[in-house]
Formats: C-alpha cells, sequence, structure tokens
C-alpha cells in the first residue's frame, strides 16, 4: 500500500486532522498470520490430537522414572562395610562436614547436638544407629516427623560422605546438647 | 431552524479540573516512584523491611502497584482525558461538580488506600487489594465520572467521535464491568470480607480483571491521550483513520480473552488456558496498530524529535509500549511462560510497560500541557532533556536486570542432571545466585526516581514564574442540529461515530463476548468443587492463619500452584489440582516466586522450623531474604472473629456444618493449646497458645496434606 497523504475532509477534531492512508501491508499481513496460527494451534490441540499439558508431563514422569530405575540397578544400595571404608576416607568426611554445613545445621544445630531435630551425637538413636540405617534415615527421611529425604536432593558422592560425617559425631559431647532421643545403639 | 442551527454559542474549558489531576499526577508519582525503591531495596537486602510490620514488603508492594497504577496512572489518565475530551467536543464538562466530586474522590480512596494497606487491610487478589468500603467508594465514583462523561458527549459541539474519545469510552465501560465483577464479597468485619468465588474461578475472574486493568486502564486511556496529544505537539495529521478503527475494534475485542495467559499450566481447564494463549498472539498487531500509527503520524516532524522532549518522551514511549506489546504475546506462549512465570522476566515486562510507556507518554503530556494551562513557558527544555536520558537510562537498567534474573533463576529451577537430579535443589541458591541483580535493578529505579525528581523541580518553577489569576479563554461555536443519517457521513463507521449510544454499546458488547465465552462454563461447572473429595475444609484456626498469610501479602513472594512440569514437581511435589483450592476464598496461587512454592510445605519442617524461620528466616536458612515477622510472636489471635468468619464462609457454601459453627471459638482455642504444645515440646518457650505465630503455623502445616492422605477423587 503507497501512502497517499490525502486529508480527509471534515475529519478534523480542535486542529487534529486525519490521513486517508490503508494499513501497512506487513502489519495487516502479520495480523493475519497470527490469527491463522491462532485457529490451527486451537484446532491440533484442542479439537485434534495434539497432547494436553499433563499428558506431556506424565510422558516425561515416566522416562525420568526409567532412567532411575536402571540407574538404581545399576548402583547397588551400600553394605555397612563399605560405607565403613568412606569414615576412614578423610576427603569424603570432609565432604561430608560441608554437606551438613549447608544442609543439616538448620535442624541438628552446628556441632550435631540438636535442635528442631534430634541429637546426632549421642548413642541413642530412634531409627537405628547402624550406618546403613543413618543412610536409610538421611536418604529417605522422615516425612511426618519433619526430616526430609535427601536421596533426590545430594549427588551419589554426597550421600555416604554425610552419613559417615554424622558417624564421626557420635561421642563428641557438645555443650548444650539435647537430651537423648530413642534407644541406646548396641555396641 | 436553519438559522437556530448556525447561532453560534460561547462557552470555556473546564482547565482547573485539569489542573488538579495534573498536580496530583505529580505528587502520587513520587510516592510510588519512592516506595518501590524501597521494596526494590528490600528484595536486595532483607533489613530495608526494619522488622516493621507496616513496612514489610508484603505489604508494600500493594501499595507500590496500587500507587503507581491508581493514582499516578488514574490521576494522569483523567488529567489528559479532560483537557483532551472537552476540547475534541467542544463543550464544557457537563458538570464542574461531578468534576470535582471525582477528582476529590479519588484522592480520597487513594489516602484510604495508604491507610488501610500498610496496616495489612488487604483483600489479597493483585491489583484489587482495597478492601470493601474503599472498593465501593471506588465503583461510586467511576460511575460518577462516567456519567458525566457521557453527559458531555450528549452536549457536544462536535458531530463525531474522534478516535481519542472512542477509548475513553472502552476504559470507561470496561474498568467499571471489571471493578465490580472481580469485588463482590462478602463482608466479615468493617476491614475484611471474602470473595464470592473461590479456587479456580477465583482466579479466572482475578486475571481477567488483572490482565483487563493493563489493557483498559494502563493502554485504552494512554492510547486516547496518545491520539490526542501527539498529533497537537506534532502538529501532523494521524496517519491513518482506517488503521485507526481496526486496531480500535481489534484491540478491544481480543484483549478482554488473554487474561488466562497468566494462568497457563495451572490447575485451570486447558481449554481456558488455550484461549489465553492464542487470544494473546492475536493481540500483538492491534497493540502495534497504535504504536505504527503513532510513529508515522510523527513523518515529516523527525527532525524535531532530536531537540522537543515532549516528541522525544512521546517516541520513546511508544517504542517501550511495542516492545511490550511484543513481549506480552511472547510471554503467552506456553513454553516460555514455563520458564518466564514466577521469575523476575515478569517483573522486566511490566516496567517496560509502566516506567517506558505509561510513565513516558504521561511525562510527555504534563511538559506539554503545563505551560499551556498555566499560560507561562516551560522553566527549562534543557532540564527535561536531562530527564529523559536518566529516566531512560534508569528503565534499560531497570530491564536488563530483572531479564537476566528472571532468565537465570528460570533456567536453574528447571535444571535436572543426567541422574535425574535437581542441579540446585535448595531454592535459597537460586535466590543466592540473582540477589546482586536485585541491588542493580535497585539502582535502575532509583535513577527513574532521580529523573523524576529534576522533572518536579522544572514543573514547580514553572508554575512558580506562572501568571497569577489566569483567566479561562472562551469559545465560540454552534451548537449542534439534531441528527440524521444525512448529515452523519455515509461510510458506515463514519455514520457510527456519530451514535455515541450504539457505539457504547457495540463496544461493551465486544469486551462481554470473550467474558462470557470463558466465565460462563467455568463459573457454573460443578468439577471443581467436588466436596466429596478428600479435601476438606480449614479449621476455624487454619481459616484465621490463611488470612494472616493474606494480611502479610505472603502471597506476593510464594506461589501455591505447582506446574505439571517434571521439575517442579521433582522440587515440590505432584502437581496443584484444581479441587485443592475449592475452599480458598481468595485463591492462593501467586504470580511470583522469590520464595519457593508453598503448596505442599505442610509436613516438610517440625512445627519448630516454621517458628524459627518466622522469627528470623536466616536462623535456619543462611542467606534467605524473607522478611521477619517478629510480630507475629506478639500480637493475639482475635479468636472472637472466628465464629465471623467460618459464618461467612458457611454462607457462601463452604460445608462447615451447625455444631463446627456454635462452638468455631472453643474448637480454635483448643486447636491452639494443641500447637503451642507441640512447640514447647520441641523446644519453643513462652506463652504461645494466644499468639498468631500459632494460627499461622497451623495453616502452613495443613498445606497440600488432604491431597497427600487422599488424591481428589
Ligand atoms: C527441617 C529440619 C531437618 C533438616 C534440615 C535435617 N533434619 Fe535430620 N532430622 C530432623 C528431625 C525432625 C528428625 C527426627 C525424626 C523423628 O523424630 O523420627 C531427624 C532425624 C535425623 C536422623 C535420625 C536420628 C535418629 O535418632 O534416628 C539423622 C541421621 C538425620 N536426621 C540426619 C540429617 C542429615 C544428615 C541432614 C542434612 C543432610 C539432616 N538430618 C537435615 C530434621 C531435620
Ligand atoms: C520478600 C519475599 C518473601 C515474603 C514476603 C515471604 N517469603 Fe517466605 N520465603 C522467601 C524466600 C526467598 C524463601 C526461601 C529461603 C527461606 O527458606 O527462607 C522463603 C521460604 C519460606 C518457607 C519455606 C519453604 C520451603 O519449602 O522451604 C516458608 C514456609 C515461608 N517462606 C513462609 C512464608 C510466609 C508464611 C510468609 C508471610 C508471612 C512469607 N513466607 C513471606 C521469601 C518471602
Amino acid at each position: 500500500m503507497t501512502d497517499t497523504d490525502k486529508k480527509i475532509e471534515g475529519h478534523a477534531y480542535d486542529g487534529i486532522e486525519e490521513l486517508d492512508n490503508g494499513l501497512p501491508s506487513w502489519w495487516i499481513n502479520g495480523f493475519y498470520l497470527t490469527i491463522l496460527f491462532a485457529g490451527l494451534y486451537f484446532g491440533y490441540y484442542m479439537l485434534g490430537s495434539g497432547p494436553a499439558l499433563v499428558d506431556e508431563y506424565n510422558t516425561s514422569r515416566e522416562t525420568h522414572e526409567q532412567a532411575i530405575a536402571t540407574k538404581k540397578s545399576a548402583r547397588p544400595v551400600a553394605s555397612e562395610e563399605q560405607l565403613a571404608a568412606s569414615l576412614k576416607d578423610p576427603g569424603k568426611v570432609k565432604l561430608g562436614a560441608s554437606v551438613y554445613a549447608s544442609k543439616c545445621i538448620a535442624c541438628h544445630g552446628d556441632r550435631g547436638q540438636g535442635g528442631i531435630g534430634p541429637n546426632l551425637t549421642d548413642e541413642y538413636w530412634i531409627h537405628g544407629g547402624n550406618l546403613t540405617q543413618i543412610m536409610k534415615t538421611v536418604s529417605e527421611g522422615v516425612l511426618d516427623k519433619g526430616m526430609p529425604p535427601w536421596g533426590a536432593v545430594l549427588t551419589a558422592d554426597e550421600l555416604p560422605a554425610v552419613v559417615a560425617f554424622v558417624n564421626s559425631l557420635i561421642g563428641t559431647k557438645p555443650t548444650a546438647a539435647k537430651a537423648p532421643q530413642g534407644v541406646r545403639a548396641k555396641e | 431552524m436553519l438559522h437556530d442551527e448556525q447561532k453560534m454559542e460561547t462557552f470555556s474549558y473546564d482547565d482547573a479540573i485539569v489542573r488538579k489531576f495534573v498536580l496530583a499526577t505529580m505528587v502520587w508519582a513520587g510516592v510510588a516512584f519512592l516506595v518501590g525503591l524501597i521494596a526494590a531495596l528490600q528484595l536486595a537486602d532483607w533489613r530495608f523491611n526494619f522488622n516493621l510490620p507496616w513496612l514489610t514488603f508484603g505489604r508494600l508492594r500493594p501499595l507500590h502497584t496500587n500507587a503507581a497504577i491508581f493514582a499516578f496512572g488514574g490521576n494522569a489518565i483523567f488529567a489528559g482525558m479532560y483537557y483532551s475530551t472537552q476540547r475534541l467536543l467542544k463543550t464544557r464538562m457537563a458538570s464542574d461538580a461531578m468534576s470535582r466530586f471525582h477528582f476529590w474522590g479519588w484522592q480520597a480512596i487513594i489516602v484510604s488506600a495508604a491507610l488501610t494497606l500498610p496496616f495489612g487491610i488487604t483483600i489479597g487478589k493483585e491489583y484489587a487489594e482495597l478492601e470493601w468500603p474503599i472498593a465501593l467508594a471506588i465503583n461510586i465514583v467511576w460511575v460518577v465520572f462516567g456519567v458525566n462523561f457521557f453527559k458531555t458527549i450528549a452536549q457536544r459541539r462536535e458531530r463525531h467521535l474522534y478516535v481519542a474519545i472512542w477509548f475513553y469510552i472502552a476504559t470507561i465501560i470496561t474498568v467499571a464491568l471489571l471493578h465490580v465483577v472481580n469485588t463482590i464479597q462478602i463482608p466479615v468485619s468493617l476491614w475484611k470480607s471474602y470473595p464470592i468465588y473461590a479456587g479456580v474461578q477465583d482466579a479466572l475472574v482475578q486475571w481477567w480483571y488483572g490482565h483487563n486493568a493493563v489493557a483498559f486502564f494502563l493502554t485504552t486511556p494512554f492510547l486516547g491521550l496518545m491520539y490526542y496529544f501527539l498529533p497537537k505537539a506534532a502538529d501532523k495529521p494521524v496517519y491513518s483513520y482506517r488503521l485507526s478503527i481496526i486496531h480500535f475494534w481489534a484491540l478491544v475485542f481480543i484483549y478482554i480473552w488473554a487474561g488466562p495467559h497468566h494462568l497457563l499450566y495451572t490447575a485451570l481447564p486447558e481449554w481456558a488456558q488455550t484461549l489465553g494463549m492464542i487470544f494473546s498472539i492475536m493481540l500483538w498487531a492491534p497493540s502495534w496498530g497504535g504504536m505504527v500509527n503513532g510513529l508515522l503520524t510523527l513523518r515529516g516532524a523527525w527532525h524535531r524529535v532530536g531537540k522537543e522532549p515532549v516528541l522525544k518522551f512521546f517516541v520513546a514511549g511508544l517504542t517501550f509500549y511495542g516492545m511490550a506489546t511484543l513481549e506480552g504475546p511472547l510471554l503467552a506462549i506456553k513454553s516460555v511462560s514455563s520458564l518466564a512465570h514466577y521469575t523476575d522476566w515478569i517483573i522486566a515486562h511490566v516496567h517496560g510497560g509502566t516506567l517506558g510507556w505509561n510513565g513516558f507518554i504521561t511525562f510527555g503530556m504534563i511538559y506539554w500541557l503545563v505551560p499551556r494551562l498555566w499560560k507561562t513557558k516551560l522553566y527549562s527544555e534543557s532540564l527535561a532533556n536531562v530527564h529523559f536520558w536518566t529516566g531512560f537510562t534508569g528503565i534499560i537498567i531497570y530491564m536488563i536486570s530483572m531479564w537476566s534474573a528472571g532468565i537465570t533463576q528460570g533456567l536453574m529451577w528447571r535444571a535436572v542432571d543426567s541422574t535425574g537430579r535437581l542441579m540446585y535443589p535448595d531454592f535459597i541458591e537460586t535466590v543466592l545466585r540473582i540477589a546482586p541483580l536485585y541491588w542493580v535493578r535497585a539502582a535502575g529505579g532509583a535513577l527513574y526516581l532521580v529523573s523524576f525528581l529534576i522533572m518536579a523541580y522544572n514543573i514547580t518553577k514553572t508554575i512558580a514564574s506562572a501568571p497569577k489569576n489566569v483567566k479561562a479563554d472562551v469559545f465560540q461555536a454552534p451548537r449542534l442540529a439534531p441528527s440524521s443519517n444525512q448529515n452523519l457521513g455515509d461510510k458506515p463507521h463514519r455514520i457510527l461515530e456519530g451514535l455515541p449510544i450504539v457505539f457504547t454499546v457495540l463496544t461493551l458488547l465486544a469486551v462481554a463476548v470473550g467474558t462470557v465465552i470463558e466465565f460462563v462454563p467455568t463459573l457454573w461447572a460443578t468439577d471443581y468443587v467436588n466436596t466429596g473429595s478428600s479435601i476438606k475444609p480449614y479449621t476455624g484456626l487454619q481459616l484465621h492463619g490463611r488470612d494472616l498469610y493474606v494480611r502479610e501479602g505472603c502471597y506476593l513472594c510464594h506461589s501455591q500452584m505447582i506446574r505439571p512440569i517434571l521439575s517442579e514437581t521433582l522440587r515440590y511435589g505432584d502437581y496443584s489440582r484444581a479441587e485443592e483450592s475449592m475452599y480458598d476464598r481468595p485463591f492462593q496461587w501467586g504470580s511470583k516466586r522469590t520464595g519457593p512454592d508453598l503448596a505442599r510445605v505442610g509436613g516438610k519442617y517440625p512445627d519448630l522450623w516454621h517458628f524459627r524461620h518466622m522469627m528470623n528466616p536466616r536462623d535456619v536458612v543462611n542467606g534467605s531474604l524473607m522478611p521477619s515477622y517478629p510480630w507475629i510472636f506478639r500480637d493475639k489471635i482475635d479468636f472472637a472473629v472466628i465464629p465471623k468468619k467460618i459464618a461467612v464462609m458457611k454462607f457462601l457454601g463452604t460445608p462447615y456444618n451447625e455444631q463446627e459453627l456454635a462452638l468455631a471459638e472453643a474448637t480454635a482455642r483448643a486447636e491452639a493449646q494443641a500447637v503451642a504444645a507441640s512447640l514447647s515440646a520441641q523446644g519453643a518457650t513462652g506463652k504461645l497458645e494466644d499468639k498468631e505465630i500459632v494460627a499461622l503455623i497451623a495453616y502452613l502445616q495443613r498445606l497440600g496434606q488432604d491431597y497427600k492422605k487422599g488424591g481428589v477423587k
């Protein structure tokens, strides 16, 4: 559309006049294009076979769960001995300490003395004091008691490391420790 | 007859009212920008909350948005509308008294907003926070404004309505419709009410309102102003009358449908989401129609843009409008929304629109108006140029920082490593990463405020130099003969422009279509209110705690709507279902995640964790920027109001039985005792059973529990 720039007769409002130009063609064609897109989109997703958002989600969830399952079977649960071995690895304990400092302090105190969660330095355990038991508690959490599950949050390295660190706290007797909870671990 | 028709009438315009609105615009702009800057600083460093209830972020943000939109934006459009309407219709406003009522009524509403929002008196729906007595006052003032406006049209001396007037008509009737429908609520007391809609339905109505407040409060009236002030300032004819027609009707018809783009991936039925998305995409061209018509009107005047601050502001304002209305449809695409929603990208988007478009059009208009209204010259053109460049820089800094913050955080939220583990499982990590950008944003905002102060100085000086007692100009024009098809014109739209009532009815129809099609199936459907499911109403104490959550504006930082997106369900738990919020009045889905989603936070932490966290979030989460809430630990629960709340909820359809109502207060006290006892057992000290914190914890611990226990069906 070329502009004629002709003033329209009788169109004057407080001195403002209007020109007789047409619609810019890129503009009107762009408008038609969005309408076309809207129609096709609606047709495919609402009337046709397009997947609903929830369908798309379910697919991605299934793929995710399969991937996790194959990873799990490839990586057997650590045994008591394997975990005990990492206790002797100072690198592991150090990594565990840094995980503990960022994720656990809020509830178990900076020295494991307890607070919102129980004291981790005594010999009393609610959910058992074996390394595998601690691993299970940390990994799966105690949902209705407010201990979060860390299995999906920590990496495969971090998880045994923080267990090793927790184990290293036993017997440290920090000041202002919370009273023991649970049962005494067998020697 | 003929003789009569030609008889000249003498009249003058009411410019006193325009001067009043201009001054009010200036005053409230300062307030809105300052409060915005404080809120920005609060996100950069929590200490700017000062541990004071009335200064805390959750209460200040509504004050900022209301001041910016309704006080600054509102007074600006009224100033421009009163000035241009009288001239475009060649008549004085129908009633000076009504104009004054409008002015003082509006200022009184703003003042009452400033006196209630900081005290936590809020409905809790974004941009419609003002409690029911004020909401009612808004309706009344708006109707008076509308009556005055339409009576002015009735006594016009110009046969046809100019495009600016079309936009004003659309504004007046649609805003009335939006506000009335969205604020139907039942009072519990003078300063507390519950909306009649709940959950999904409340969400739909709220965002139909919220989105169209942007459309019909921040877009159509400003387009009207642009159509008057830009050709006036440039002294050029409007580029295309045809474009005006097409983009006006397309805009008015399409805009109203787009609300659900605020609710993509939520529990809103998907057909409504899809309508919201596709209509948003179709909105791009109609929006750009306004920009194009404005910019092309400046052909032949571009050499003046560099020199004249008024034109500079208009050009930049229109360009920001163009940017925002391209970005809007983009953000409304579902996959883009999945990244951008809940992040600071949206904050960047709205500030491009408000600071750039609304702000700059207003500033340009005021620089043009003030010398004319006060019959003097602008004190300093160069200061106006300085204003422009500082303000412009401020906007750019603001937008770039918030774009980066939003995209960075959105990508961090969704990052999943090869083992299927979230790469940033700790929400706070994603906050700390973008925290420096909150400082940059605050700097951008500060610059904009400074630029405005330069303007305030310039305008003050200008007005001070004005002659005292300016006399209003007197004009003459013949009165209109009664209309007949002949003298209206030969083209259909031209005829329509001479028939204001028909024009108004058609505009109303245009906005009614989308409204009805989206509302009827959603409001009448019972799928979202399945009282047989495992979702049960809140207990009295939880309900009270919920009101505290609303009072403190927690919903401005926290969503309660987990989207069906893998990274999201990994982080927060199963996605939210519509039924879960069926007893929520107002709904609490939220729109921004400065903090994590809370839909399933119930049971995630021990009571004591919340206790410590609310006292000072940094005691349990290093680096948290959430405010501390010490007053919740001091203030007592008003147990006596709980039965009234239950009664209103029951009246609205929540299935409480007579016994629950009769025993409401005693039950709530017993519940509070139980929570307090659990807190004490975990090690909290103090007399807690009558403190608000107990109610808040009861509410937080309930969130998501019913669904976890029993699913929805
Ligand atoms: C939100 C607070 C919270 C956080 C954070 C938290 N815990 Fe716990 N934790 C608890 C609570 C509460 C319990 C007690 C559960 C119970 O009573 O059954 C607990 C229990 C435990 C136990 C079992 C103690 C026992 O007596 O059997 C271990 C081990 C433990 N946590 C380790 C950790 C580690 C390691 C981390 C950091 C990765 C951590 N916790 C983070 C709250 C927390
Ligand atoms: C300025 C924004 C802001 C406001 C306002 C705010 N929060 Fe938060 N909130 C955050 C941030 C950021 C976090 C994440 C860090 C943390 O846990 O403190 C958070 C975390 C939380 C959490 C922990 C969620 C989880 O899953 O770990 C809860 C619960 C919470 N807030 C409740 C509230 C309540 C209740 C209010 C209102 C009284 C509120 N918040 C107001 C920003 C805010």
